[in-house]
């Protein structure tokens, strides 16, 4: 029983009892959310102290990931129902696109899905682009928590009764972070299809050839 | 208010009618695929996310008619997508064609559920077909406003609903089979993995 595995299974019961609770009970919710993300960023390291990294530890770590933010995103419908369109592209988006880049790099044998193939995309050539993803770690860090804490704020917002000016603050600069993500998904849709593609015509062409 | 009753029934038919036509069409491009020799993995992809994106849809739309069963809802949506996501990538690093192919020697349950005779396969088809009936019903239902007018339909439809609902129980009790199964294989690659780095 690895470690980082052991954890990976703790984290699907705090996100299952959190998304029981989020409809009743705020602030016990949050907490399980809080203590989620908290091991996510946890869980990795360990894996790779401990030499335990392995394949499904890191399948299990993403699923969670995706599961959590499609449910929380249902309860954002429920609580903003006049947007549950909106909420429905965004959890097709995020898992398509991860779903899809994943499965493309698993058929081209990247190690990770998290290392992309810089050479491919004409966007990813441009200068100023190539500097920001050498702070990708950086970024991607931002990318995805700012995402989430966009949600996260939309949730707490409904919630409470006075909310302070610099929530709204924070939830704009989070919305616009949100949407930033929104757009490279796209990107990474559109890429993952593209290696798809191409993979399938090589395929078709070296089968002509036999 | 009459206009708005007809204005909700005719959006009802009409999503029942464009998830109808998604399901028509479904069945329609993998004989296409076959037939014109054009099969392509991009495709299979697509075909499969679309059909889970959708589900993953008509449960948001679920939640919001049926507020209180939220939380089963979004269970379901997290079991269709693990399962399916978790038993692709499993059997794509083993190295199959297609996620129907699967190794049927490992477990007696799945060997029914994908047996096929041609290109007709009975059991999963009901249960698919079941399982989205199902929902599909749950949204009928939801907006069948005087059950009074046509008792006779009506009662009919509630018996096909709790048909379905048992389908769909035993689809979702076959979809944590898969990704138990699915997890076992995952596991068991990494354990070969890990022992071949170690003779190296």
């Amino acid at each position: 029983m690895f470690v980082p595995n052991l954890i990976g299974y703790a984290r699907v019961v705090l996100a299952l009892i959190c998304f029981f609770l989020l409809p009743c009970c705020p602030w016990p919710a949050i907490f399980c959310y809080l203590l989620n993300v908290l091991l996510d960023e946890f869980d990795g390291h360990a894996a790779r102290a401990l030499n335990q990294s392995t394949k499904f530890g890191a399948m299990m770590d993403m699923l969670t990931d995706r599961c959590a933010t499609m449910c929380l995103l249902v309860n954002l419908s429920l609580l903003y129902p006049a947007y549950t369109f909106l909420f429905q592209l965004s959890m097709c988006l995020d898992i398509s696109s991860h779903w899809l880049h994943l499965h493309s790099s698993t058929i081209k044998g990247s190690v990770s899905h998290k290392s992309i193939d810089l050479s491919g995309n004409p966007i990813l050539r441009d200068i100023p682009t190539f500097i920001l993803l050498l702070l990708f770690p950086a970024c991607s860090v931002c990318d995805v928590r700012g995402n989430e804490l966009f949600f996260c704020l939309l949730y707490l917002l409904h919630h409470i009764e006075e909310p302070a000016g610099w929530l709204y603050a924070l939830l704009l600069v989070c919305a616009l972070i949100a949407l930033a993500k929104a757009a490279i998904s796209v990107v990474h849709l559109v890429t993952a299809s593209q290696n798809m593609a191409a993979l399938d015509t090589a395929e078709r062409q070296s089968a002509k050839k036999q």
